[in-house]
């Protein structure tokens, strides 16, 4: 692509504001500001820029070295390759799934708050079938994506920030002194406020589109570091003026129930009336919508890039005869997709989106590392500053964040934080799998199958007296003998093959 | 050797189908399709436990069922 094709620093700042500002700021500030941190999410906010802002360092410097489609994943697979390199590219391709998936949630939601003003029994039909519509959201989307159509990011860039100055003009003359905005250190004042950073982190994380766009970007040595700061600094001042302004007319103590509206809208109902709610419904319907879009497009980039280095299935780089779309990595994503956002549970998908980040931004700061001691005359038009201190700053911080929800007890960031165990565990059985090519090995995972069989067909013989009613004891038995029988029966198979 | 074929397609259908089976009630019982959790009066702290068994029951039930019959197709 010559020069005159490529963007400039104007588009790239836009590409990763377009990236960042989303349906985050709608989902996450409820839970954080009511349930957590009180109004000091606003220190959290402040903070996670921080903690971003470092770990941008090093994705300039990765990006400006490598100006590579594939972002976390070429740059782990240049410094580690392998595992480490799967696993940045799963953990990546998980962290889009869950955010994917709770934009979806978002989009029933900001349609509730939507049909709330004007016809409430909607609202009503609406919360009641909440995984429907996230279903045929989904659905629709998945076709949109097959068939290539793409946001237009300016446009929403602009409508956002456009939605969001309106917002603060019309406060000015509302006297906002949001009280204990610095976090209390007493009790577990420490701990929720990491908490609530951990929790926040996805507003942030968004940016990487313009890492993702480094190779369609002018002189990317120079102007992709000065973006990235550049969109970190409008963010930060974005997202602390809007939060300022809302946490400054809703308290703390304000009453909710299960059709609450989220934290802005319920800031723009009390500034703008009916009107604010609407706009904001609005802006945090495309908001939602836009993600879903950009989700599909990085899982289906991330899982054709794992296809053709061999880690994954072929298929998954099949390309679409007609419109030249991954489709089936589209839709292999998209069934994730909508089995997470059918749960609803906008904590437990905020939480588990922000760990799989949070760990995707260890591996970078890690391949810096490694690169810089690997390969220290490879050319770099742009150094982190401060090295070695970002990064391991880097990686200190995004583990102190991932454990501080789990130290405060949250439920919810437990189970996202086992879950995020458990895919790593499928994902580490999947490298083994798909690199497993012997016979020989294929034979013992065969063994190993037929005897956990055979120990679950006995295990249930052995419990269904005391576990199973007395209806169902006949039933439970066959399947316990079943169990057992095939299990015998891959053993001996894999005894009897010939060496 | 061919009665061996035979048993394993059978009990591989049979350990395949019970895997689906599986999976589907865990699947019912993750979206509490029917009332289900209320049909077998299942506690709800316990509910994680119960679909992360019966997930893993119904997985490796169809691998085991999948080896089957692979070895019948080969």
């Amino acid at each position: 692509m010559g020069d005159e094709k490529k963007q400039g620093l104007f588009r790239a700042v836009i590409s990763g504001l377009g990236g960042a500002i989303g349906f985050e700021i709608f989902a996450l500030l409820n839970y954080a500001y009511f349930d957590l941190a009180g109004p000091s999410v606003l220190s959290a906010l402040f903070f996670c820029s921080i903690i971003n802002l470092i770990t941008m360092l090093s994705y300039s410097e990765l990006s400006a070295t490598l100006p590579e489609v594939g972002g976390e994943y070429t740059y782990t697979k240049v410094a580690f390759g392998g595992i480490i390199s799967f696993m940045a590219g799963c953990l990546r391709w998980l962290a889009s799934i869950f955010g994917g998936a709770l934009a979806a949630v978002v989009f029933a939601q900001q349609l509730g708050v939507l049909f709330s003003v004007f016809a409430p029994p909607i609202q009503d039909l609406i919360l009641a079938n909440t995984s429907l519509l996230i279903i045929l959201v989904v659905v629709i989307l998945v076709i949109l994506a097959i068939r290539g159509i793409s946001e237009a990011d300016i446009i929403i860039v602009g409508g956002f920030l456009a939605i969001f100055v309106i917002f603060l003009f019309t406060s000015i003359g509302y006297s906002l002194a949001p009280q204990n905005i610095v976090p209390q250190f007493s009790g577990d004042g420490l701990t929720k406020f990491f908490a609530t950073t951990a929790y926040l982190f996805p507003m942030f994380v968004g940016m990487r589109a313009l890492i993702a766009s480094a190779p369609k970007i002018k002189n990317p040595g120079k102007n992709v570091p000065r973006a990235l700061l550049i969109t970190t600094i409008l963010l930060t001042v974005v997202y602390f003026a809007v939060t300022y302004v809302a946490v400054g007319v809703v308290p703390i103590d304000t009453p909710r129930t299960a059709s609450n509206p989220p934290l802005l809208n319920m800031a723009a109902f009390t500034i703008l009336g009916p009107i604010g709610a609407v706009l904001f419904a609005i802006a945090g319907i495309f908001a939602s919508l836009s993600s879903v879009g950009t989700a599909m497009s990085v899982q289906s980039s991330l899982l054709g890039g794992m296809s053709r280095d061999g880690y994954l299935p072929n298929a998954l780089q099949k390309l679409h005869n007609r419109f030249g779309s991954r489709y089936i990595a589209i839709i292999v994503s998209s069934l994730f997709v909508i089995v997470f956002g059918t749960t609803g549970a906008a904590v437990f998908l905020g939480y588990a989106a922000s760990f799989g980040s949070l760990l995707v931004f260890a591996l970078v700061n890690l391949s810096l590392i490694k690169l810089r001691r690997k390969m220290p005359r490879l050319d770099r038009p742009f150094k982190a500053p401060l090295y070695p201190l970002t990064p391991i700053a880097g990686i200190i911080m995004s583990v102190l964040l991932l454990a501080f929800p789990i130290v405060l007890g949250d439920v919810n960031a437990s189970g996202a934080f086992l879950s995020s165990l458990g895919m790593v565990a499928v994902v580490l059985l999947t490298y083994y799998l798909r690199m497993v090519k012997r016979e020989i090995d294929f034979d013992r995972l065969r063994v190993a199958v037929g005897g956990i069989c055979l120990g679950t067909g006995a295990t249930l013989l052995v419990m269904s007296p005391s576990i199973t009613p007395l209806s169902m004891f006949p039933i439970i038995v066959l399947v316990g003998m079943l169990t057992i029988i095939a299990g015998l029966l891959n053993i001996a198979a894999s005894a009897h093959k010939p060496d | 050797m061919e009665n061996r074929r035979i048993l394993s397609i059978i009990f591989g259908i049979a350990q395949s189908g019970i895997g689906i089976l599986s999976g589907g009630v865990t699947v019912m019982l993750f979206f509490n399709f029917l009332e289900i959790q209320t049909v077998f009066n299942l506690p709800t702290e316990f509910m994680p436990i119960y679909l992360l068994v019966l997930g893993l029951f119904s997985l490796f039930s169809l691998i085991n069922g999948f080896f089957l019959v692979r070895e019948w197709w080969r």
